[in-house]
């Protein structure tokens, strides 16, 4: 009995450590990006034929901070994340001005924000967003919590 | 005893790498969020000259001048606007009323970001004196004026409808929420009865209320 049972908790050990070595996706911790301002108000677009309610919108400032020091050397793809909070899609798209890419994205996607290899201990960006929903919100403020998940190769 | 001594050595460490993993799953990463406020519940309404999304001040005119034959010969007599305002201001600029001197645009709108951010529908009025007066006191009741109603390329070119002014507050129309609405409104004085000579004057005002 006793040879049977530390091997078992041998590999149960084994296999929690190895997978961080493992292909697929994790999420990035990036605790020091933060919004200019830390919170925002939306305003009325206007109305069209095309458009006949109009929507709402803002525009936010983005200082992202990735943290990979546990991913570097390693190669994979990082995608910017919004979980969908309510029926009510929220779009988001961005300007980067760093290693960032632009791009679009609708609440409940993730759009595709750098590949490569990782070199460093972190990825430093700041990206101009532009948020837009229609009018049918469920509440009059919600919370956006945007992340960052890492497929690896 | 080696047996017994060994068995609670493998189960803390089986314990311990249970706590490991259920903690990777129990704690979120950091991530960047935001407060987001939805934009503020917002009634607009423009009648004649206006501005998108603004305040202006103009109070345009709309008159009749009779010659004594007109006075006389009883039959309505369409009225001018001094208004200029001939595009939408539904974003696209289109021309809504095409001859502004004889049309007054009005429009309409009202917005809200959720069902909780108030009614349903806001509602357009108009409210008149009794009567237009002039200098020496003369009246003209205010129901000698009426308008009729237009919108060129419109589906929808009643929904403000025509009417006559009644002296008091007349419901003109229900706006849904998210909705824009827009024609232009030409005026006519019914000269149905012989008037003193003079300059009558009367203001009427439209108002977009969502309680």
């Amino acid at each position: 009995m006793k040879p049977l049972r530390l091997p078992n908790t041998l590999v149960l050990l084994a296999g929690l450590c190895a997978g961080a070595a493992l292909a697929g996706t994790h999420r990035l911790e990036d605790p020091l990006s933060h919004t200019v301002p830390p919170t925002a108000q939306m305003e009325w677009l206007p109305q069209t034929p095309g458009d006949r309610d109009g929507g709402m919108e803002t525009w936010v400032r983005v200082n992202v901070q990735i943290d990979t020091r546990d991913w570097v050397g390693r190669s994979g793809r990082i995608y910017m994340v919004l979980p969908r909070d309510q029926a009510s899609s929220i779009e988001a798209v961005w300007t980067a001005n760093g290693p960032l890419r632009s791009g679009r994205l609708v609440s409940g996607e993730r759009a595709l924000v750098w590949a490569g290899t990782i070199a460093g201990d972190s990825l430093r960006d700041q990206i101009q967003v532009r948020l837009r929903s229609g009018p049918d919100w469920q509440s009059a403020s919600r919370r956006l919590n945007f992340h960052f998940e890492l497929d690896t190769d | 005893m080696m047996n017994t001594a060994l068995r609670p050595t493998a189960l803390r460490l089986v314990g311990a790498g249970l706590l490991v993993a259920a903690g990777l799953q129990a704690v979120p990463a950091q991530a960047w969020s935001l407060s987001l406020a939805a934009a503020s519940r917002r009634v607009f309404l423009h009648v004649g000259n206006g501005t998108a999304n603004g305040d202006n001040g103009t109070i345009n005119l709309v008159t009749a001048t009779l010659t004594g034959a007109q006075l006389l010969s009883g039959t309505p007599q369409a009225m001018t606007s001094n208004s200029t305002q001939s595009g939408s201001l539904y974003g696209d600029g289109y021309t809504t009323c095409p001859t502004p001197s004889t049309q007054v645009i009005v429009g309409a709108s009202y917005r809200r970001s959720n069902a909780a951010n108030g009614p349903a529908s806001a509602t357009l009025r108009v409210t008149s004196p009794a009567s237009l007066t002039n200098a020496a006191g003369d009246t003209i009741p205010f129901n000698q004026i009426s308008w009729t109603v237009s919108a060129p390329g419109s589906g929808a070119p009643n929904v403000i409808p025509a009417g006559t002014f009644n002296g008091a507050t007349q419901t003109l129309a229900t706006i849904p929420a998210n909705t824009y609405i827009e024609n232009c409104h030409t005026f006519s004085y019914a000269n149905s009865a012989v008037r003193a000579a003079g300059t009558y004057n009367g203001r009427v005002t439209y108002t977009l209320t969502s309680p």
